[in-house]
């Protein structure tokens, strides 16, 4: 049984595309990164799943139960943390945390646990905190109930560097624990951090989905070099710019078939290195034409 | 679940300074009006003939405090308390969109159907509560002043205004479910304007086509003047069709609230 399985998902705002025949499994226990740039369509499918919005067409199942029509039964094992938390203005944090824990019928050790964690003032009103701060009341929503899944709307966004890392432990220890984590982002760095695959989304259609591990091993180079390379580039090579004195290039293939091919000539600088997350993910949305593969 | 009291506590608790607000704006607007009574009893007899006619139009002179009550007081209440129910039933569904608390509400395992029925009680509780408040202020006054009164007249009259702002609280929640989230609040304010001018126009008119309109606005049933000073027979069938539009746009708004888009 999967956490989440989409199929054939299509939504349509009017004649505004929102998602297209998105389809996607998602494994019970899994941290799955769902990456796009902003309006691609990532928010649109978090709704969906959460039963905020009706698909066009297509199916959504969240464990093996249709969103539209458990709902309720659902979300009693869903978190969700949307990417602008808001709550009720004018009330206490601990109002808010009352309130919520009492809806979901839990106790507050978990709050207790959480808010020492994430440092949170629980005397001020919702109105006096910063975006970062109602970022970290609302991951403490989201996990009061101890869920079974957790979706989560760029998470990070507006949390400090500490706070990040923070929670991306907490992520982890919840994957250990056997929480499935569908995290919805445009920063790449905590994707890589944390996510046992990735999926890519542009334009409302899923293009690529990667397994992270399999990322690690892809032959995916970045090349700087001064002197630009002499002739005829190699198979799998491309030139991307020139910058800061330096030719760049992206090379996909054999390391030893490029050493060869460049020892051939003499450089003053030469730098090859593995290609983050981020160059593979913007190569994809700027390549024109894209096709619907899933790896 | 169908409800959740503690949903309703949250919202009670969160509309409770505008329910104080309303309540003691309004109920001592009426204190203000009925302890007047005796400092202007003089000025009716003073009325030249020819305004007579005019104030007719209106619910003519007063005899006592009762029907100085309906043809000065009501009309403020009616018309202020009418905005009251309206606001209070649009705001409870467009302040979630307003403050965009729409996420953290409908994340919660209750069903849509739960959530509507909750806020559409906390709706008719603080209708209610603001009826008895200013009915009780009313009273107050009549006893302050030591002028008698016919209180099962007072009483009826108050127990069917009440069920006009209900109708108009349910009007103005069923119009959030059937408008965009973005909307602003103006058209829950304007539709009780609309409806006491239509009222006023079926009332001092001899048009008997114009006269019909009595039909189509609630306040045609909660008459002041027709309850507590004439004595006239009960406008059933503008009761009965505000009765049936109420039941009709709520079942509608249960429906659609089911397909309603959270986008905010």
């Amino acid at each position: 049984m999967y956490a989440i399985s989409i199929t054939s998902l299509k939504k349509y705002y009017g004649k505004t595309r929102g998602l297209e025949n998105a389809s996607l499994d998602v494994k019970e226990g899994e941290i799955y990164g769902f990456v796009g740039p902003n309006g691609s369509g990532k928010t649109t499918l978090t709704r969906i799943l959460l039963g905020l919005i009706h698909s066009t067409s297509g199916e959504a199942k969240i464990f093996d139960q249709d969103v539209t029509k458990a709902s309720v039964l659902l979300n009693r094992q869903i978190g969700y943390l949307p990417s602008e938390a808001f709550f009720f203005p004018e009330m206490k944090v601990k109002d808010v945390f009352r309130f919520f824990q009492e809806m979901r019928k839990v106790d507050d050790s978990r709050i207790v646990e959480l808010v020492k964690r994430f440092d949170i003032d629980m005397n001020k009103t919702m109105d006096q905190l910063s975006f970062g701060n109602k970022k970290k009341v609302g991951i403490v929503v989201a996990l009061l109930h101890n869920p079974k899944l957790l979706i989560l709307d760029e998470p990070t966004t507006g949390l400090d560097p500490l706070m990040q890392q923070i929670f991306l432990d907490l992520l982890v220890e919840e994957k250990k624990k056997g929480v499935t984590v569908f995290l919805s982002s445009h920063i790449l760095s905590e994707v890589e951090k944390v996510c046992d695959r990735v999926a890519l989304i542009r334009d409302g259609i899923i293009y690529q989905v990667f397994e992270m591990n399999d990322i690690a091993q892809l032959e995916n180079k970045k090349v700087s070099l001064f002197p630009s390379l002499e002739g005829e580039l190699p198979d799998g090579m491309t030139f991307l710019k020139e910058e800061d004195g330096l030719s760049h290039y992206s090379y996909i293939g054999d390391i030893n078939s490029l050493l060869k091919r460049l020892s051939g000539q003499t450089f003053e600088k030469c730098n090859i290195r593995d290609a983050s997350l981020e160059e593979i993910f913007i190569q994809y949305y700027q390549k024109e034409g894209a096709t619907n593969d899933v790896l | 679940m169908m409800f959740s009291s503690r949903l309703f506590k949250l919202e009670f608790t969160r509309s409770l300074k505008s329910l104080i607000t309303w309540s003691l704006s309004i109920g001592l607007t009426m204190v203000f009006v009925i302890v007047l009574y005796p400092m202007v009893i003089d000025i009716y007899s003073a009325i030249p003939a020819e305004y007579q006619a005019f104030l007719d139009a209106f619910g003519g002179v007063p005899h006592n405090v009762v029907e100085y009550y309906a043809t000065e007081g009501v009309m403020m209440l009616q018309l202020f308390g009418g905005i009251f129910a309206a606001l209070e039933g649009y705001n409870a569904l467009n302040r979630d969109d307003k403050e965009k608390t729409v996420e953290c509400i409908y994340q919660l395992p209750y069903s849509r159907t739960a959530i509507l029925t909750t806020k559409l009680v906390k709706v008719i509780v603080n209708v209610l509560v603001f009826s008895i408040v200013v009915y009780f202020m009313s009273i107050l006054s009549f006893l302050v002043i030591g002028e008698s009164y016919d209180g099962g007249d007072f009483l009826l009259f108050n127990v069917y205004n009440t069920i006009m702002f209900l109708m108009l609280a349910i009007l103005g929640f069923v119009l959030v479910v059937f408008m965009k989230p973005t909307q602003k609040s103006m058209g829950a304010i304007a539709f009780p304007f609309v409806f006491y001018i239509i009222s006023v126009i079926s009332s001092v008119t001899n048009n008997e086509t114009l006269e019909l309109l009595k039909h189509v606005t609630p306040f045609t049933f909660a008459n002041p003047v027709d309850i507590l000073k004439l004595g006239a027979d009960f406008e059933w069938i503008s009761f009965v069709v505000f009765t049936g539009l109420s039941i009709l746009l709520t079942v509608a708004a249960y429906w659609r609230f089911q397909k309603r888009e959270f986008t905010v």
